[in-house]
């Protein structure tokens, strides 16, 4: 930080696209900061404080679920709103990243910005479809979650565009959903593997499924060949080992290693026969 | 204090904030490589404890615009207009709060050096769920690491200074 010359915190997402944009001196925007402020390029002379926006909600928006880029992690968590969705995987994966101290802090605009192994909400944002809303010199745009690292956005969130927010669609609100994380300790934020999975079910076969992989690589990336294997099926038990081993083959080609390869097949099993026993007459909700 | 559309420039690479510090209006002179903990500490505010300095330990934590953060993790520049509450302004020696007496009491201090921290977590706990469970205790306090003890005591007595503030309002 040995070159910041100036700092802002702007009152409109508006006034802080201003001020990334502002060629006089290279400019960062910084959210939460648990992460930027250790690691901001000496390079930057301009830092751009974001909590002043108005972005940390957490409504419906039509069928869908909008969270500002600017909830923060504790916000996700204790959203009843979060909470009712999706299984409640967005806000059990906000619960689990790190300590009190850092959720209370973080926030998801923040926690998407910059692709990075550890990072909690991309797995389950590529897993639920999410779109997300940017503000670019040119105006708003919105892409997809799975577009957002790409190299064809041609934008970097926090030095010239930002993120305002981030849609989660409705036809996910109702999906079976469980996010997993393998570390340490339930405050290591480094974990060794994140897994998100969902199931939608039609008359008793499973309509769509997603599996993300986070942790191995800066972006978590979706195992479709497990997903196609289960994806207009009925979740029985062939069907579920069939889709267990192409989860490994793909965890294989991501040089995941024995442990971690075993363990998502083992979760991924475990769901999927917990999705199943929901679907059966009398079947356990849980 | 509005913060809205505030711009600030450093001068020689020391920038010029003000800040409510534990009730306090104050102004201080921070370098631009500054970190919160550090600037408080350089002006006399001890209390916050410098740990791991990279937002492992806890020790560092002060309330900050209304909840417990990292002071470690907080550039000192970006407390302009802020709210920060540290572990002097929660109680003192002559008048300690309610937490501080149970901590003693229960024997939940070994050394001493996270539990500055740790008061502050459970300050904010407290504020939030006058009676929170033993999970509820155990999750608010999850980033507040002691090396001295198995943290059995310090949910013994945040239990017991929740049991204390109840008794306390209940008596009016």
């Amino acid at each position: 930080m040995k070159n910041i010359k100036y700092f802002s915190f702007p009152g409109t997402p508006k006034a802080a696209l201003s001020a990334l944009l502002d060629r006089k001196s290279e400019a960062m925007a910084v959210a939460g900061g648990t992460l930027a402020a250790k690691t901001l390029p000496e390079t930057v002379e301009n830092f751009v404080g974001l909590k002043n926006l108005p972005l940390n909600y957490i409504k419906k928006r039509g069928a869908d679920l909008v969270i500002g880029a600017l909830a923060t992690f504790d916000e996700i968590d204790n959203s009843k709103l979060a909470k009712s969705w999706a299984g409640g995987a967005v806000s059990a994966a906000a619960a689990r990243c790190s300590s009190q101290l850092i959720r209370n802090m973080a926030t998801i605009g923040g926690n998407i910005a910059r692709p990075h192994s550890f990072n909690i909400f991309p797995v389950v944002l590529l897993g639920l479809d999410a779109r997300v809303r940017l503000l670019a010199g040119p105006g708003v745009k919105t892409v997809p979650f799975a577009d957002l690292y790409g190299a064809d956005l041609k934008l970097k969130p926090g030095r010239d565009c930002l993120i305002l927010e981030i849609i989660i669609p409705g036809k996910t609100r109702n999906w079976s959903c469980r996010f997993e994380k393998f570390a340490k300790t339930e405050a290591s934020w480094e974990a060794y593997l994140t897994l998100f999975m969902a199931a939608s079910a039609k008359a008793g076969t499973v309509k769509e499924a997603r599996v993300a992989v986070g942790a191995l690589s800066p972006k978590p990336f979706r195992a479709q060949a497990a997903e196609h294997a289960v994806s207009g099926e009925k979740p029985g038990a062939a069907v579920i080992k069939a889709a267990a081993l192409e989860l490994g083959r793909e965890l294989d080609a991501a040089r995941a290693g024995d442990f971690k390869k075993a363990a998502a097949a083992s979760l991924f099993e475990r769901f999927m026969h917990d999705f199943a026993r929901k679907l059966r007459p009398g079947g356990v909700k849980k | 204090m509005k913060k809205e559309n505030t711009k600030l420039t450093a001068v020689n690479g020391v920038f010029d904030i003000s800040l409510e510090l534990n009730g306090v209006k104050k102004t201080f002179a921070v370098g631009n490589t500054e970190f919160l903990l550090d600037a408080l500490r350089r002006y006399g505010y001890k209390g916050a404890k410098k740990g791991c300095d990279t937002g492992d330990c806890g020790s560092c934590a002060v309330i900050f615009n209304g909840k417990p953060a990292l002071a470690c993790l907080i550039p000192a520049f970006t407390a302009h207009g802020a709210a920060v509450t540290t572990i002097e302004g929660i109680g003192t020696v002559q008048a300690p709060h309610a937490l501080q007496e149970a901590f003693v009491e229960a024997g939940a201090v070994q050394c001493g050096f996270c539990i500055p921290g740790m008061i502050v977590s459970s300050k904010h706990l407290l504020d939030i769920i006058p009676e929170p469970s033993e999970e509820e205790i155990k999750k608010y306090l999850d980033g507040n690491l002691c090396r001295c003890t198995g943290y059995v005591k310090q949910i013994a007595a945040v239990k017991a200074a929740a049991e204390r503030l109840k008794a306390r309002k209940a008596e009016g």
